[in-house]
């Protein structure tokens, strides 16, 4: 059985569809990536696989039950969520933040137990974010800052992460290390599904996309085929000989 | 820095409850004024003290905005106007209809202004600033309005909207207190709920809390602190809203120490506030909503001044 399975789903905001009738699936181990232009839904699409929205049309099946029917507790620990940007305004420390992750596994009426400084221990030292433990989240670097919703997202043990654009804003070697991080969550058995801004990116161990075309088209297949020029030039509205979508090789050599 | 916090907070406590049992005309030379004037004051101005600090550490926790408090929001507003019209409906200070009215007004005011910054600001921090004053403004007016119909007995209800602590009665003082305290149990044995709040809906929804449903418990939960506070100190305001800004530096921001050191702090706040109110004026009395004003209104200026865009984090 699939971990998470859309079927048909159709979103839209005013009249335009956004998405619709759109169909895919994920197993553990799959890291699929999302790409598309700006607008053309991929941040709701994750909103919508967590029923934090709700379709028109369509369902999501997580392990087979309906994320939004879900109690949140159990939805978080079967899919956990990194937004583009969390802020807080208050100052709290990476240690407490990533802790915060354990808040569906337990009930509000204590407080942690051994077991969730454990994980949210090595969530930490996963992320390479230990040594950062004791700083205040609002004073790391974008990065850094990334990393720790990461970890904190690692620390709800669930089996499928959803990342909204994790690698944005980052310079080249947090790009890296953040692909390489997921490839090796996708690796150990977790499903990962990340919107990206890059189609470069996606050879970093990507072996699904799901690319959105705007207007409700939308394309998912492996990643061979799905990051060809001529695939990603109608996902971009770009001529297939553009310069952006020339990589350093045939695609295919890259990936491993 | 302090190696024992919780000891210097409850150091401030002790001075903040010395000072409010010493200040006045008559000084520390007679024990009956203390004891039978004073003391009943202290405690009452420990208790509205309490309420709000902690009232305030829930507002900007479970909304993640540091602007808020009961007094901005409206609920003091909305707790103040139900008690204005009780007193005038001749409904007895101690039935419990009079306390579940003034929950009740605190409690619509506060979602109305909710209501209003969700609707057209996104609920973004102005937008609920802008919302707060729009209702407690209303508010406010119609409270004047009664107070200006009501002649003969608005000379005392005009001290109950400007806020101070004279007319406590033991009777509505414990149960105001029993009311805090009980508000204050329940948000500190629930405080990682608070602490998920704070980082926003979105990721508390993924974290594994339910947004909608701890924002009605923790609204009720400040709800019915202010209403108690209202209830026994009448309208004071900026008490919520600096408490957890300055113990903060003391406590950090999680809310498994912030709420407890709220309530402590704004305890100690309001009974200094009090004092000073009764001190430095002698023989002329000001109301402890009158000096919270003074001390929290450029507060609140810092606060914005603090935000401004060039400003370093």
């Amino acid at each position: 059985m699939p971990l998470l399975k859309a079927e048909g789903l159709t979103f839209s905001y005013g009249r335009q569809p956004l998405i619709s009738s759109l169909s895919f699936e994920l197993r553990r181990g799959d890291f699929m990536c999302v790409l598309g232009s700006n607008g053309s839904g991929k941040s709701t699409l994750l909103k919508l696989l967590t029923g934090f929205i709700k379709a028109k049309a369509g369902a999501v099946k997580l392990k087979g039950a309906e994320p939004g029917s879900l109690a949140p507790g159990r939805l978080a620990r079967l899919a956990a969520f990194v937004p583009s940007e969390t802020s807080t305004p208050y100052d709290f420390s990476v240690g407490e933040t990533v802790l915060l992750g354990r808040t569906g596994r337990i009930g509000f009426w204590r407080g942690y137990s051994r077991d969730d400084h454990a994980a949210a221990a090595l969530a930490m030292e996963e992320t390479g974010i230990a040594r950062l433990a004791a700083r205040s989240v609002n004073t790391l670097s974008t990065g850094e800052r990334q990393l720790v919703f990461i970890a904190q997202a690692l620390a709800q043990e669930a089996s499928l992460l959803l990342l909204d654009e994790p690698t944005s804003h980052l310079d080249l070697k947090y790009k890296a290390e953040i692909m390489a991080l997921l490839a090796r969550l996708a690796g150990r058995g977790l499903a990962v599904a990340a919107v990206l801004h890059e189609p470069a990116l996606a050879r970093l161990g990507c072996n699904k996309a799901l690319l959105l075309r705007g207007a409700g088209e939308y394309a998912f297949g492996a990643t061979p085929e799905m990051l060809s020029a001529e695939s990603l030039a109608r996902t971009y509205n770009l001529s297939p000989d553009s310069p952006l979508l020339a990589g350093p090789g045939p695609l295919s050599a890259v990936l491993p | 820095m302090v190696r024992n916090k919780p000891l210097l907070l409850f150091l401030v406590l002790a001075a903040a409850c010395v000072f409010s049992l010493a200040a006045g005309p008559a000084g520390l030379s007679d024990i009956n004024i203390i004891l039978d004037l004073r003391l009943p004051r202290t405690l009452a101005a420990l208790a509205v003290g309490a309420a709000l600090g902690l009232a305030g550490a829930l507002f900007q926790g479970v909304l993640k905005n540091p602007l808020s408090d009961p007094y901005i929001l409206g609920t003091s507003s909305g707790a103040t106007a139900a008690a204005v019209f009780c007193f005038l409906a001749g409904v007895e200070r101690m039935s419990p209809v009079f306390f579940l009215s003034v929950f009740a007004g605190a409690f619509g005011a506060t979602f109305l202004a909710y209501w209003l910054a969700r609707v057209a600001g996104r609920l973004s921090d102005a937008s609920l600033v802008l919302a707060g004053v729009a209702v407690s403004a209303f508010l406010s007016a119609l409270v004047m309005l009664t107070l200006s119909v009501a002649r003969e007995r608005s000379f005392s209800l005009f001290y109950f909207v400007l806020g101070g602590l004279y007319a406590v009665t033991p009777g509505v003082l414990l149960v105001s207190a029993l009311i805090i305290i009980s508000a204050a149990a329940v948000s500190m044995a629930r405080w990682r709920a608070l602490d998920a709040m704070s980082m926003g809906e979105e990721k508390a929804y993924h974290l594994g809390a339910n947004p909608g449903r701890e924002r009605l418990i923790f609204f009720a939960l400040a709800c019915a602190a202010t209403s108690a506070a209202v209830a026994l100190g009448g309208t004071i305001g900026f008490v919520g809203l600096m408490t957890p800004h300055i113990v903060r530096l003391v406590s950090g921001p999680s809310a498994r120490r912030l709420l407890p050191a709220s309530a402590l702090g704004g305890a100690a706040l309001l009974a200094a506030a009090d004092a000073a109110g009764r001190a430095f004026f002698s023989p002329v009395e000001i109301p402890a909503g009158v000096v919270m004003a003074l001390a929290g209104a450029p507060f609140f200026m810092w606060l914005l001044w603090r935000r401004r865009p060039d400003a370093s984090a």
